[in-house]
């Protein structure tokens, strides 16, 4: 959702009144992909039963959630998904997906559209195909996941390719591009690759060094937000944002708790799908007393920027992109600085003209640098 | 107009946050936010009251002349029909 006076209003209300405006929803952790940077564990340990997540559905209408994106796991794979989307629609959702698009047919890429989704964003790591199957372990994916892109634009769905670059997938980054323009689609290059849920941080091996991603920084056209026809921007962003962006995010870290949550298959409410740190479930409450009153909201919430030990006096803050959560997951502190957002933000405030730039965390640390094996051991998937 | 009935366009997503009800449109990602006059219309028009009906309602609620009332319901559903955002 773009920004504009409109938006900017929305959020500011939701915001006074705590409103669970945008709700980030995994239906299934499954998955017929098996990608290589995921951070999911794709067994089915008990997911959400039909019935389960309508009931989710109608608390969170009444709730004040607008924005409902559903996602997984591969959504595709839950045999009920249309029933779920069929429903959401009856309570005026606005409804976005997230999916490989493996299994969307023409048919299904026409019940989409009547049944309202806005938009659709899907997968996609390369232009080439051997990279992009290499990436996700499936043979012929790249070519699946194409046509289904066309299947969904020729109903006039907005499509929008999210990309997580990695090692594999830098170098063809300009193919991938091209690839979006040539369809008509927007997307958006992501250059954080999480650890996984359960901790493990093997993956962050495939991470691009904030040398490599240079490149990606200097390029103008990659970190302004192209706009479409149809309104939807490209560039570099996160693919498990919200979307919703605005000034009235000033001075809090972000949307987190705020405005915005994340509910997992299982039914585990968190504020973000990076910040998994539980603080309910909706198997045995409610969501609205979750949302309100459980002290993990209620500690996100009274957060502010000026509240970071470190980063609050970071002299190059403007250029970093902190998380909360990975600062949660990589350095075991959600007010804490961790070592990649001070290494991009260092690039950045580099590539912007700042001489010798130092964030807070390194000047306060002599520039040591965590090595992956400290860093394994300060990951932490615990409660606040 | 004012013995028609005005259905919402079934395709919008809407939420009312805050008091006001906020509407984005799926074709083209639209979002409109309605002030507190255009919300009660809105919620209104939802429980298929005719207009001559909310508008009375819209009188009442709002302190404002009979007549006033009919002209601003009017105009206000004029207005969403462009948008597409009602149908009569």
């Amino acid at each position: 959702m773009n920004q504009t006076p409109v938006m900017d209003s929305v959020i500011r209300r939701s915001m006074v009144g705590s409103v669970p405006l945008s709700v980030h929803f995994d239906v299934t952790y499954r998955c017929n992909e098996r990608c290589v940077h995921c951070y999911l564990d794709h067994e089915d340990y008990g997911e959400l039963e039909t019935t389960e997540i309508k009931n989710i559905l109608i608390q969170l209408a009444a709730s004040g959630t607008l924005m409902l994106t559903f996602s997984g796991g591969e959504i595709f794979l839950r045999e009920d998904f249309f029933e779920l989307l069929e429903f959401a629609k009856d309570l005026h959702f606005d409804i976005a997906l997230k999916s490989n698009a493996l299994m969307i047919t023409a048919a299904r890429a026409a019940r989409l559209r009547a049944l309202g989704v806005r938009q659709v964003q899907v997968s996609v790591y390369s232009a080439d195909p051997e990279i992009h199957d290499a990436i996700t372990k499936v043979r012929g994916s790249f070519a699946r996941s194409l046509k289904a892109i066309r299947f969904l634009k020729s109903q006039g769905l907005r499509v929008k390719i999210a990309c997580p670059l990695m090692k594999q997938n830098l170098a063809g980054l300009r193919q991938l591009r091209a690839l979006a323009d040539e369809l008509g689609i927007s997307y958006v290059i992501d250059m954080t690759i999480t650890p996984k849920l359960d901790g493990d941080t093997s993956v962050l091996a495939l991470r691009n060094s904030a040398e490599d991603l240079l490149g990606v920084m200097q390029d103008p056209t990659l970190q302004g937000k192209a706009v479409l026809d149809d309104g939807s921007e490209s560039g570099v962003g996160s693919a498990i944002s919200s979307g919703m962006e605005g000034d009235a995010y000033d001075g809090i870290p972000c949307s987190a708790g705020h405005n915005t949550c994340y509910i997992s298959p299982y039914g585990d409410v968190y504020p973000c799908v990076q910040m998994p740190v539980a603080a309910g479930n909706l198997r045995t409450e409610k969501f609205d007393e979750i949302w309100r009153r459980s002290p993990q909201f209620e500690r996100v919430r009274a957060i502010r920027d000026s509240d970071l030990p470190v980063c609050a006096k970071c002299s190059i803050r403007k250029y970093c992109e902190r998380c909360p959560g990975l600062a949660q997951m990589e350095g075991g502190d959600l007010l804490g600085a961790y070592e990649r957002a001070c290494e991009l933000a260092e690039m950045k405030a580099r590539v912007a003209g700042v001489a010798n730039p130092v964030s807070a965390w390194h000047a306060q640390n002599d520039g040591k640098i965590l090595s992956p094996a400290t860093l394994s051991s300060l990951v932490q998937i615990a409660s606040l | 107009m004012s013995s028609e009935t005005i259905t919402l366009n079934p395709q919008l997503a809407w939420r009312e946050i805050e008091g006001r009800v906020v509407v984005i449109s799926p074709a083209d990602s639209v979002v409109h936010e309605l002030n507190e006059t255009a919300t009660f219309i809105w919620k209104q028009a939802e429980s298929g009251r005719s207009v001559a009906e909310i508008a009375d309602l819209l009188s009442l609620e709002f302190c404002v002349e009979p007549t006033q009332a009919r002209s601003d319901t009017e105009e206000l559903l004029r207005m969403l029909l462009q948008k597409g955002l009602v149908t009569s």
